[in-house]
């Protein structure tokens, strides 16, 4: 089921300047993900991971190397088209939710609809069928302080698929949840990969993550360190910390 | 789908330069200021006491110079009385230069404090600054929801500075002067004329100074946004 390459990345890198020191994140990552793959990128905090899923979603631009979307280098787009690009062909969720406090959840999933350009009816039902499907038929009116985490993260998903993107980047969406929340927010990305053949990027050191994903790719020190897709995992999974090759 | 090399994506069909409806941003503005209402409290003091500072004196002066003006011998003889007619211009134009002075005084502590104040709201709101923007909102959104949220401020805090500044005027007035020589007209003369020029100081005033933050604000890139822990 390998579709066409949706994400690429050429070596990139990334140094940080803190004052007079450079601080390497990213020393020449080149990775590839295909148009409704489940990838999860796994690696302790510091590892450079949350550098490079900020590189993929055009959050930050890379010191060297190239980014591409959908073919599209993405650093040679202009504040328009990058904008755009968050709109409709990324969604992201976040550990914090970032949920705009002050909007209801249908208020909140229906603002990437208005920023694309969309009625406010075409809006309001479409929004309201997507929390629905997220299990929040019923929560459309709560703000996001008289939700759960867990509520509010399946809010937030439902706002990541408002413009029906391409791609959903999610930095560590169970980092906030307990066991079973964060167990159910995976099911519902891996649900919402199968249906709508979205594709699924996470950056994560969640191991409950693994299972869902089709490959995961090993960040250490600012370099992929290893690939593995799902068959090999499955052996794996009991020495998740061993470091055998 | 182009084979071609392309800079804008399959599906972009145009409308990249999208409008955010105004009723919906104002409505946005609203929640966010009403949610907030400590941290604008703040700023409506400041801008509510320089307004009717503002207000107050001029009120005052509309009235002074409308008696002025009349040739009523019993008008004059009150003036003198409370030391407010004098028919030296030299003295009338320093004092009206010491005014100004204050006022101006007044106009830089206000900016002084409303800009501090909204720094630290784009700082508080910086998570929401950062989501907005990968939302796929422009620069240019978060340009006009800040600048319509400090007008929104602007115009509440100078409508109510401009009212109690109004009723000070005319206490002043009505203790300083003979409550007899105010007729109906002294009462409403300010408020047709002060009014206005105070309640559009003050909410020129609190633009100005929502400019700065403002443009922090847009500047921001996502992940520096967010990445700031308050």
């Amino acid at each position: 089921m390998i579709g066409r390459e949706i994400v690429r990345t050429q070596d990139v890198t990334k140094i940080y300047r803190m004052g007079r020191e450079e601080v390497p994140a990213l020393g020449g990552v080149s990775l590839s993900v295909h148009a409704g793959e489940y990838v999860s990128i796994m690696g302790p905090s510091g590892s450079g991971k949350s550098t490079l899923f900020n590189m993929i979603g055009g959050l930050d631009k890379p010191t060297g190397g190239e980014v591409y979307i959908d073919e599209v280098d993405i650093a040679q787009l202009g504040i328009y088209e990058l904008a755009w690009l968050r709109c409709r062909k990324i969604g992201y969720i976040f550990q914090t939710f970032n949920l705009i406090p002050v909007m209801n959840a249908l208020e909140n999933v229906t603002l990437p609809m208005v920023f694309a350009g969309l009625g406010a009816d075409e809006a309001r039902d479409k929004g309201a069928a997507l929390l629905a499907r997220v299990g929040l038929g019923d929560r459309l009116n709560h703000k996001p302080g008289e939700m759960s985490g867990g509520q509010q993260q399946r809010v937030a998903i439902a706002r990541a698929l408002a413009n029906d993107p391409a791609i959903i980047l999610a930095d560590e969406p169970t980092g906030n949840l307990d066991l079973r929340t964060g167990r159910s927010i995976i099911d519902l990305l891996s649900s919402m990969k199968a249906e709508r053949g979205v594709t699924v990027i996470t950056a994560t050191h969640d191991m409950k993550m693994l299972a869902a994903s089709d490959r995961v790719v090993w960040i250490t020190d600012g370099t992929i360190s290893r690939i593995q897709r799902r068959e090999e995992m499955d052996i794996n999974v009991g020495t998740i910390d061993g470091k055998e090759e | 789908m182009t084979e071609t090399p392309r800079r804008i994506f399959a599906g972009d069909t145009g409308t990249r330069t999208v409008v955010f409806p105004w009723r919906r941003t104002l409505g946005m503005c609203w929640a966010n200021v009403h949610n907030r209402r400590g941290r604008f409290l703040l700023t409506l003091v400041c801008v509510g006491v320089t307004v009717a500072f503002l207000m107050a004196t001029m009120t005052w002066h509309t009235i002074l110079a409308d008696l002025g003006a009349s040739g009523d011998v019993h008008v004059r003889a009150v003036l003198e009385r409370a030391g407010a007619f004098t028919g030296d211009e030299a003295s009338l134009t320093k004092q009206r230069h010491q005014r100004i002075w204050i006022l101006s005084l007044a106009a830089v502590l206000c900016v002084t404090g409303i800009t501090n104040t909204m720094l630290m709201s784009v700082t508080e709101r910086s998570g929401e600054i950062g989501t907005l923007k990968c939302l796929g909102s422009l620069n240019a959104f978060v340009v006009r929801l800040f600048l319509l949220e400090s007008l929104l401020v602007g115009l509440i805090g100078s409508a109510a500075g401009a009212l109690v500044g109004y009723l000070l005027g005319v206490a002043q007035a009505a203790v300083t002067l003979e409550p007899a020589v105010l007729s109906g007209r002294h009462l409403l003369l300010p408020l047709a004329v002060s009014a206005p020029i105070a309640v559009a100081a003050g909410t020129v005033l609190t633009v100005i100074s929502a400019a700065y933050p403002t443009w922090v604000a847009a500047r921001m890139s996502p992940v520096e946004a967010m990445r700031v822990e308050v």
